[in-house]
């Protein structure tokens, strides 16, 4: 029987709770989360299925405080496992908890603000890029259509980008909804 | 304690009052030197353990507070800053116990 595994999974900008969960069922299942790496790579090993909480956190502030940073969720009983594009990935073991869930965040105003944090990280350079490079570049096809074959590449790019921007704006908005009804 | 007059700008007023339970039990215990991991002790400890304040909501509110002046670091010890309330933060901590007591008071009365 193998004792390592590996799987691809793809979770799009805004779902990281998703993740969580994910790294979460696994760990009881058996296998204990190594790290992720390259594209989407999960790497496990086995384990004693285990109930361990998985959480994010996206702080950019962070890596130039990182000893203090790292230091407050150690002092809080969090591990810290690695950064992946931005993220931190931290676990806790339920039995280390006093009965209660326990979370990296305690109030709604600090989960919206790591929405924002993940927004203008992630998704402001993306729109900057289709508005400053993409768009210009399809009018630009347009008015001097000497290479029909750039034109086409941009407004694929252009429907792709559109497509991305609907995807993630729909978890983002379901979110923020969520928290702020809660 | 010498009285100084800051004018409490609309940003501030907007983010911080009302503000949160958590962040008031930091500006509360920032009256005195502390560090991110004492605050969380020393607020389970006056809630009766009701309060745990998580270390992501810890980290950011202390470096939001930090960029709008609200406290201000001291000195590094063992990895932990310390930090210490501002006279700013201080008039922000007096502003939210005067709402809060009012708050209290209109409920007492209430009942």
């Amino acid at each position: 029987m193998k004792n390592t595994k590996t799987e691809i999974r793809f979770f799009s900008i805004p779902a990281w709770k998703k993740e969580e969960t994910y790294l979460r069922e696994q760990h009881k299942a058996g296998w204990e989360f190594v790290l992720v790496s390259g594209l989407c790579l999960y790497h496990f090993k086995r384990c004693e299925p285990k109930d361990v909480v998985y959480q994010l956190d996206y702080n950019p502030d962070s890596t130039a405080n990182q000893r203090e940073y790292l230091q407050m969720f150690r002092d809080c009983g969090w591990e810290y496992l690695q950064n992946y594009v931005g993220y931190s990935y931290f676990r806790k073991a339920a039995s280390e908890m006093d009965g209660t869930e326990e979370e990296i965040f305690c109030d709604d105003a600090s989960r919206l603000d790591m929405l924002k944090r993940v927004f203008v990280g992630r998704m402001i350079p993306l729109l900057a890029l289709f508005l400053t490079v993409i768009i210009p570049q399809i009018s630009l096809q347009i008015h001097t259509p000497e290479h029909p074959v750039m034109l086409g590449f941009f407004c694929v790019m252009f429907v792709l980008y559109l497509a991305m921007f609907i995807l993630f704006a729909i978890p983002f908005l379901n979110y923020y909804k969520s928290v702020h009804r809660k | 304690m010498q009285s100084e007059v800051i004018s409490i700008d609309s940003h501030i007023r907007k983010v911080y009052v009302p503000m949160t339970e958590t962040g008031f039990y930091i500006l509360l215990c920032l009256r005195e030197e502390a560090h991110g991991y004492s605050i969380v002790k020393k607020t389970e400890q006056l809630t009766h353990g009701e309060i745990k304040i998580s270390p992501g909501t810890l980290y950011g509110s202390l470096s939001k507070m930090e960029k709008d002046g609200l406290i201000r670091y001291v000195r590094e010890e063992e990895k932990r800053k310390i930090y210490r309330i501002t006279a700013l933060g201080t008039q922000v901590l007096e502003l939210e116990m005067k709402r809060i007591e009012r708050l209290y008071q209109n409920m007492r009365e209430a009942t």
